[in-house]
């Protein structure tokens, strides 16, 4: 009798102690709908490849951490620690105790330091840098202000983010996801976002590659809408060839001047030029190739898990969340008309000779936003070819993204 | 440039804290305007650095490549030139004369000879000139001879 009254009790303490006593427990429920809400996103990877190598991991990372005491991932270890009295004694109010972290931390904890400590954004840009060829942009240098108008939805959504009573830190995070480019995103909100934030570095990593997979629903009507047919008619020529050492001094003007301008973007830029460097150095293809596959791979892998494990329940499921996703919409959309705008003032000064539709390219999101300025442009002359017209805007939109997070997180500190 | 520097570090140094909630217009209105600028302003430099450097490169390309073509054409007219100095030489050289051919080497010879040299020739797109025929005196005497023939003869 006494064995099995033992038994039972074991039986029930596994049972309290386990995961599903977790889903009937305060708030277990939210747990229920994030696990749901991650089966949906890994349904748009998979069956609808919207950006699967991203996505995927996220998904995952938002299951993991909604399982009742698995513990993978403790939210409250990235508070600050209130007063930290630093050993010159000065006061430190960002202070995160990495100790506690390694000592105590879950799998997921120990892998999203590199995010918290900044090391997977601009190791993930390193890999974009051994990707990208800038010879469309040497060789029309006036693409740069296409990149930089479409930043202008960053700045403008900063407003409408301010106008939500949003904090600094908030509408800095949120305003970034105008810039297309995921890891950026990563960067700004994994700095100034803290866990007493309404928003999560997953939540605003979530809106930004779900709005980046659906580039090619959101800026095609806006594309035409601010375009007429005669404009989106234009054929534009070709460009000229580009000698290798102007692609040799390229990554290394644009950190310098970059670099030494907004300091703070030197992470971003500088591996994004390194990468870029090796590529066109011709010396190294076996770095190149460690940069371009394994290392992107492993990065985006942790990248992917940590930031889908800071998607919580409570931030989730929030009406703090359900403004990133209007306000990130919002700033794609501003982005892609300040890069039309600016390339109808260019076609007017060019007296016609550029197409506008290349500059909603300028939203960064590579190659996929050239794509669309292609296609679009393919609509109304089939045999007008603009990709390598818009990989210029394109990869001007990176730098100028990488650029634009600099200036925020010089201005939010 | 050393005032560009000190503005744009004083606009870049006034700080939001994260945590501030109540923006004002005054503060967005400075971000989104700073914002803008810093990117146009950083970007426009690398526009001009950029065109600055491309057109230098693209000079000193154009030099090379027209010295290149200089070098090209000079060549070619050289060619043309020797070509029609070969090209005269040849309408200018007399009707092939008729072979030299030793007394004693009958017709069917030459044409033999001639008709070997033409199957040798033959797709190589020159023409073999047949310019003379002579008999070789034998390289041994009736003596020698016959002592080959007679060590040979079994083989």
């Amino acid at each position: 009798m006494a064995i099995i009254q033992s038994f039972l009790d074991t039986l029930a303490q596994l049972a309290q102690e386990s995961g599903f006593a977790g889903f009937f427990a305060d708030g277990g429920w939210k747990n229920i709908i994030m696990i749901l809400i991650s089966f949906v996103f890994m349904y748009l990877a998979v069956a609808k490849g919207f950006e699967p190598l991203l996505l995927l991991p996220i998904s995952f990372g938002m299951l993991l951490t909604n399982l009742p005491f698995a513990e993978m991932y403790h939210p409250e270890f990235w508070n600050y620690v209130e007063d930290f009295k630093e050993d010159a004694g000065t006061v430190n109010s960002h202070y995160i105790d990495y100790q506690r972290i390694l000592e105590h931390g879950g799998l997921l904890d120990i892998l999203y330091m590199g995010v918290k400590l900044q090391v997977y954004p601009p190791l993930i840009f390193l890999g974009i840098g051994a990707m990208t060829d800038f010879g469309p942009l040497i060789a029309s240098p006036r693409s740069f202000l296409l990149g930089a108008a479409a930043q202008g939805g960053i700045f403008f959504t900063f407003v409408g983010a301010a106008v939500l009573g949003m904090s600094a830190a908030d509408c800095a995070s949120i305003a970034i996801i105008g810039g297309a480019d995921g890891p950026t995103s990563i960067y700004v909100s994994s700095k100034l976002l803290t866990a007493n934030s309404s928003n999560s570095v997953g939540t605003i990593a979530l809106a930004a590659y779900t709005y980046m997979a659906l580039v090619p629903i959101i800026q095609p009507p806006i594309m035409r809408l601010l375009t007429t047919k005669k404009e989106r008619s234009v054929v534009m020529g070709q460009l000229r060839p580009v000698s290798r050492l102007e692609k040799l001094i390229f990554p290394v003007l644009v950190t310098l001047i970059i670099a030494l301008m907004i300091p703070s973007a030197a992470p971003l830029v500088g591996m994004l030029m390194f990468g870029n460097l090796l590529k066109e150095s011709g010396c190294c293809d076996r770095l190149v190739k460690t940069a371009q596959n394994e290392l992107m791979n492993i990065i985006t892998i942790f990248l992917g898990v940590t930031v889908g494990a800071t998607t919580q329940a409570d931030k989730v499921i929030s009406i703090a969340f359900g403004k990133v996703m209007l306000l990130g919409v919002v700033a794609f959309s501003l982005g892609t008309a300040c890069g039309i705008l600016l390339g109808k003032l260019m076609y007017v000064a060019t007296k016609g000779k550029i197409n506008p539709l290349i500059g909603s390219a300028g939203v960064s999101a590579v190659p996929m936003a050239a794509r669309i300025s292609q296609k679009v442009g393919q609509e109304e002359v089939p045999t007008n070819y603009l990709l390598m017209h818009a990989m210029g805007p394109n990869v001007a939109g990176v730098i100028g993204s990488a650029v634009a997070a600099g200036v925020l997180l010089a201005i939010v500190k | 440039m050393a005032t560009f520097q000190t503005t744009l570090a004083q606009i870049l140094s006034s700080n939001i804290p994260p945590d501030q909630t109540d923006l004002g217009a005054e503060t967005v209105a400075s971000v989104v305007i700073t914002g803008i600028s810093v990117v146009f302003i950083g970007l426009i430099i690398l526009i001009l650095l950029v065109t600055l450097y491309g057109k230098i490169f693209e000079s000193i390309n154009a030099k090379a490549e027209a010295k290149k073509k200089a070098e090209a054409e000079a060549e070619a007219k050289l060619k043309a030139a020797k070509e029609a100095k070969k090209e005269e030489e040849k309408k200018a050289a007399p009707a092939a004369a008729a072979p030299v051919v030793e007394d004693g080497v009958g017709d069917e010879v030459v044409a033999a000879i001639m008709g070997a040299l033409s199957m040798m020739y033959a797709g190589t797109g020159k023409k073999p000139v047949l310019r003379g025929v002579k008999a070789s005196k034998p390289r041994r005497s009736a003596w020698s001879s016959a002592g080959a023939v007679e060590n040979t003869r079994p083989f």
